[in-house]
């Protein structure tokens, strides 16, 4: 500052005129402090929220691993939960979990990265600006409203395919496929924008060398925004282990170790939702069991975001 | 800028204007009124007409908290229904949640949010401690009967009566197809539709069917260490499970089944079919109570909440067929209508 306040000093000595002070000094503005204030204020509330739930989590989980007849060993391999007779497995609750997200990312993947492949490199801009909206309609959509969908037409749908013997009133497999769904428009989009961060340079190279256009978007593009997929495909995982609304209401309310996806069994969350809901006393293992999965489930998620960090720095090509 | 800060300003001036006169100028005259209005009103009232269960609901206002159990809301919503139609004023301030008999004394006794409590079992010794200890001494007011319904699909042509035995091992973990309990059943596999573990249902079939037939310490475990188990609090849940799944069974109040009784089968136990004879005379084996509970001094706290279950008494043996369940008997009405009695103040 001062230095530029010399030079103009000097500049307007040569001048003729007399000289003229600028005043360069940095100025107060209290408005501005107060903007920062509040922006840094917001980042640390978010950051406090953060460590509030992780601490909370922790606490009453403790006090679930405290109870000398639960341990975390019989908690992480047990096949039976049914808290009211003191069994404590989890198994069957993760089982069904990473069932019905299995069968969300087996929809969502194929489907999200074909979409944005299309919307990215064949739709012309005008098909684009009708097809992206309506595809972001998607996200919009309640999750209580994905729920009733799964329950009221999935579910008598794979019935009528498969014979109502086969599948139960409440499945994994309508709550997996209507997942997928609602994960569709997340995977679509975040595929869509890292492959349109690929630079135009690259696509004309292979039509250069005289690749076709399914060439260029399957062997070129698309390996370039890998690690933009990949990340899509994690937080679309993430989301799905998540949710809870559809699972409570379409997989079915009684743990239940299986793997057939047309069976009920009750996720992580839909533990958590259906014992939330029913006012438990406070302090008996039943409610603080909720806590602990609850822990499980943030580890999971959190675990699978760390990942997908790990995996879009370790991937990233960087080309300008 | 200036602007904002003169509304500001504005505003912050006339809420301490307001803040300075509403408790000089509200508390005084309105609490002189309603107590004179009803301290004297109603004991006059109550005494002049022969019959004290004649009750006008536009007399009362105020809000009325009840929360218990799935079994029992239906009549307590019905009877709400009536209260308002007769004239109650105070348009939604009845409070009415459907979570279970266990939960509903939770919030009863232990943080004392409610004023009456719903349930489809008679209150447990620690649950009236829990009560004592926030000076509330629980009074039980007998409103109906319920007939447990036993419910299959209408599929379901192969059993139509189940002995006490069979049903207890339809829902333990020592049989997994119908073949199981009876070779005369297919073998297919039982898909069991509970109510969740915190309703009075539950606990019901527990002690009357599971620990009769097994034994009091086996009888909870061998219950919930059954598969293809489905338990929810919420009832419809239950009847959607079993009218969809032919190889069903489950269980709940009445008047569940009486609302979707095109969907869904029933089956007699002992060969007693639950009706109003057999749940009247008590032969069908799973025939149970029905209670609310609230405090004396609740009641008198809350005349609205005194006048309520004096209408609910008055009026349930009318309506409880309409929702789906039996009316008790002509004594146990009579006992809570004295217990109603010997509350007022």
């Amino acid at each position: 500052m001062e230095n530029t306040a010399r030079i103009t000093g000097k500049r307007t000595a040569t001048a003729w005129k007399k000289p003229v002070s600028y005043n360069l000094q940095k100025k107060t503005r209290p408005t501005e402090a107060i903007i920062q204030a509040f922006l840094l204020f917001c980042g640390v509330v978010s950051i406090l929220t953060t460590l509030g739930i992780v601490l909370e989590l922790g606490k009453e989980a403790w006090l679930f691993f405290g109870d000398p007849e639960i341990s975390v060993i019989s908690f992480l391999t047990g096949t039976e939960w049914q808290p009211k007779i003191g069994k404590f497995g989890v198994l069957p609750l993760l089982n069904s979990t990473l069932i019905t997200s299995v069968i969300a990312i087996v929809v969502a993947l194929p489907l999200g990265i074909a979409t944005a492949m299309f919307l990215s490199e064949y739709a012309s801009p005008k098909m684009r600006s009708i097809l992206k909206p309506i595809l972001e309609v998607l996200a919009g959509v309640p999750t209580v409203v994905y729920g009733y969908f799964a329950l009221t037409f999935m579910t008598p749908l794979l019935r009528g395919i498969f014979g109502n013997q086969n599948v139960d009133v409440y499945n994994m497999a309508s709550a997996g496929l209507v997942m997928g769904i609602m994960i569709l428009p997340l995977i679509s989009s975040m595929s869509e924008d890292a492959l349109s961060a690929v630079p135009r340079s690259l696509r004309e190279a292979a039509y250069g060398l005289g690749a076709t256009r399914l060439e260029t978007a399957l062997q070129v593009v698309l390996p370039a925004a890998l690690s933009g997929i990949i990340a899509a495909f994690i937080i679309g995982v993430s989301r799905a282990v998540g949710e809870t609304m559809i699972v409570a209401i379409a997989t079915g309310s009684g743990p239940n170790f299986t793997f057939n996806p047309f069976n009920a069994a009750e996720t992580m969350t839909g533990y958590i939702a259906r014992i939330s809901g029913g006012d438990l006393s406070y302090n008996t293992p039943d409610y603080n069991s909720i806590f602990a999965i609850g822990l499980l489930l943030f580890l999971v998620t959190f675990g699978l975001n760390i990942l997908s960090r790990a995996i879009s720095r370790r991937f990233r090509e960087v080309y300008e | 800028m200036r602007r904002v800060f003169t509304a500001v300003l504005f505003i912050a001036v006339l809420s301490v204007v307001m803040a300075a006169c509403a408790p000089t100028a509200t508390p005084t005259p309105a609490t002189a009124p309603t107590e004179a209005v009803q301290q004297p009103a109603p004991t006059e009232a109550v005494q002049a007409p022969v019959d004290p269960f004649d009750i006008n609901p536009a007399d009362f206002s105020g809000d009325i908290t009840m929360a218990g159990s799935s079994t029992v809301f239906p009549v307590s919503e019905k009877i709400v229904e009536l209260f308002k139609a007769d004239g109650y004023e105070g348009m939604g301030n009845i409070k009415l949640d459907s979570i279970g008999s266990g939960a509903g004394f939770e919030r009863f006794c232990t943080s004392g949010e409610t004023d009456i409590s719903n349930a489809s079992r008679g209150i447990k010794d620690s649950e009236i401690e829990a009560c004592k200890a926030i000076n509330r001494t629980p009074i039980e007011f007998r409103v109906g009967t319920d007939a447990l319904a036993i419910v299959v699909n209408p599929e379901n042509t192969f059993a139509a009566n189940v002995t006490l035995e069979e049903l207890a091992k339809l829902f333990s973990n020592e049989a997994q197809k119908w073949s199981d309990v009876n070779p005369a059943w297919p073998a297919e596999d039982i898909h069991r539709y509970i109510p969740g573990t915190d309703s009075g249902t539950y606990d019901f079939f527990i002690e009357f069917v599971m620990q009769k037939v097994f034994s009091k310490d086996t009888g909870e475990e061998i219950f919930l260490g059954a598969a293809n188990l489905q338990a929810s609090e919420d009832d419809n849940v239950l009847v959607q499970g079993v009218a969809g799944d032919p190889y069903a069974i489950g269980f709940f109040g009445f008047a569940y089944y009486k609302e979707n009784e095109d969907k869904l089968g029933i089956l007699s136990v002992d060969g007693i079919t639950p009706d109003f004879d057999t749940a009247e005379a008590g032969t069908y084996p799973l025939a149970r109570p029905l209670y609310i509970y609230s405090d004396a001094a609740i009641m008198k706290a809350k005349p609205q909440v005194s006048a309520f279950i004096g209408y609910y008494l008055a009026n349930v043996s009318d309506i409880i067929d309409e929702v789906g369940y039996f009316p008790a008997s002509q004594e146990a009405i009579d006992a809570a209508k004295q217990a109603w009695l010997d509350a007022q103040p």
